[in-house]
């Protein structure tokens, strides 16, 4: 009996000596990451909008030249030549993407697009970040929605190609971009006109 | 091990702990645990330098502790007691790099978790925290340590040089370089590590 009395206080010792330990941790660190959170987003949202930024100076950089506005109840912003930006998120092929997408003024077509999280297969469907994928998003109209075509076979308006060996990702990217502005395009209008 | 009259030496001791961590009982090609985080997290130098020191520090930590209430630690529960100290070291690691390595973290981030179950930490705590002082256990933590980092180096240099033509994010391969994607993405990493525990086994003389 005493043994075992003996085990409980151990872990109950050990269990409340090491969680305290956490919550410390915890309550030391939180600021730290929430804040690296929020950088994350600024600088996602700088490059979107074609705003030059350094690292040192994101902040400023982010709260002279960017307006933060509210559509149904989620932030948006806009750059002095009035450019919209939102955030996105969506499922991949194989884990979340998050990212910013930037509109033109007039909401009819995409200004540019950045990604700050996907978890695509290294070297194939990972390319979806790459400066030369998101490229082909500019200027393409978002009206009626985007479309994902092969490779090289871009024609509408609306199409972008796709990456060869990757299509399953591109198509992803897509269809991501095309489920997040079906649901904000309208509380953006709403909030921009 | 060291012979009978070497032991009653305590420096020689102490030198015959390390020697075994880092060489003859190396954890990865001798006592072969902590593959999983070997093949996952070996594709680039700097991920490899941050999972090395992850484990690292949480050996230090975890020898520390166990070896310190060696006798208090009731044996029927030694097990979870080792869980509950490990567990609470690598959430201090996890958040320790995504408050002021966040970039790290995003690469690795899943990855630091799962040093919970790296089994370097429940060997070495089963086999040689449990039974030793804590001097002999951090020199044993330590060789653990450094035998895994290296390792994990030594492949990550071979796989970024040539899976992304860089190290540590500077180029190192010409400009007409083409990367080998399969050596960036795990399967590359079952070649390499096989190879490595190929020939670091037979230098050791392990399979004579």
């Amino acid at each position: 009996m005493k043994d075992r009395l003996l085990m409980l206080l151990f872990v109950l010792v050990c269990g409340t000596v090491l969680t305290a330990a956490l919550v410390a941790v915890d309550a030391y660190t939180a600021p730290m990451i929430a804040r690296n959170e929020e950088l994350k987003l600024k600088r996602s949202v700088l490059a979107a909008l074609h705003i030059p930024f350094e690292e040192a100076t994101i902040e400023r950089t982010f709260a002279d030249n960017v307006t933060v506005g509210n559509a149904g109840g989620t932030p948006f912003y806009r750059n002095a030549e009035g450019i919209v930006a939102f955030a996105f998120t969506g499922s991949g092929l194989w884990g979340p993407v998050r990212g910013t997408l930037a509109l033109t003024p007039d909401l009819g077509k995409v200004s540019d697009l950045t990604i700050i999280h996907q978890e695509e297969t290294p070297g194939l469907g990972s390319r979806i970040a790459e400066r030369s994928h998101l490229d082909r998003f500019r200027g393409r109209s978002i009206l009626p929605a985007l479309a994902s075509v092969a490779a090289g076979k871009a024609a509408a308006d609306s199409d972008v190609d796709a990456i060869t060996g990757a299509t399953l990702s591109s198509n992803a990217l897509v269809g991501i971009l095309n489920a997040n502005l079906a649901a904000r395009l309208p509380e953006l209008k709403e909030a921009t006109r | 091990m060291s012979s009978p009259a070497a032991l009653r030496r305590p420096g020689a001791q102490t030198w015959g702990t390390f020697l075994t961590g880092v060489w003859r009982d190396h954890p990865i090609f001798s006592q072969v645990l902590g593959i999983c985080s070997s093949l996952a997290v070996s594709n680039r130098v700097e991920n490899a330098i941050a999972m090395g020191a992850g484990v690292t520090f949480v050996l230090l930590a975890t020898a520390v502790f166990i070896a310190g209430l060696r006798k208090l630690i009731p044996g029927r529960v030694r097990m979870i007691a080792y869980m509950i100290i490990i567990a609470a070291f690598v959430i201090i690691v996890d958040r320790f790099l995504r408050a002021f390595f966040p970039p790290i973290s995003e690469q690795i981030g899943p990855y630091v978790g799962l040093i919970i179950t790296n089994c370097i930490l429940m060997g070495r705590a089963e086999a040689f925290f449990i039974t030793n002082t804590v001097p002999q256990s951090l020199v044993d933590g330590l060789a653990n340590g450094l035998g895994y980092t290296m390792t994990l180096v030594l492949i990550a240099i071979i796989r970024e040089a040539v899976g992304f033509g860089t190290i540590l994010g500077m180029r190192v391969m010409g400009a007409g370089w083409v990367n080998w994607v399969v050596l960036s993405m795990a399967p590359g990493a079952f070649f390499l590590v096989s190879l490595f525990i190929w020939i670091t086994r037979t230098l050791a003389g392990k399979d004579a």
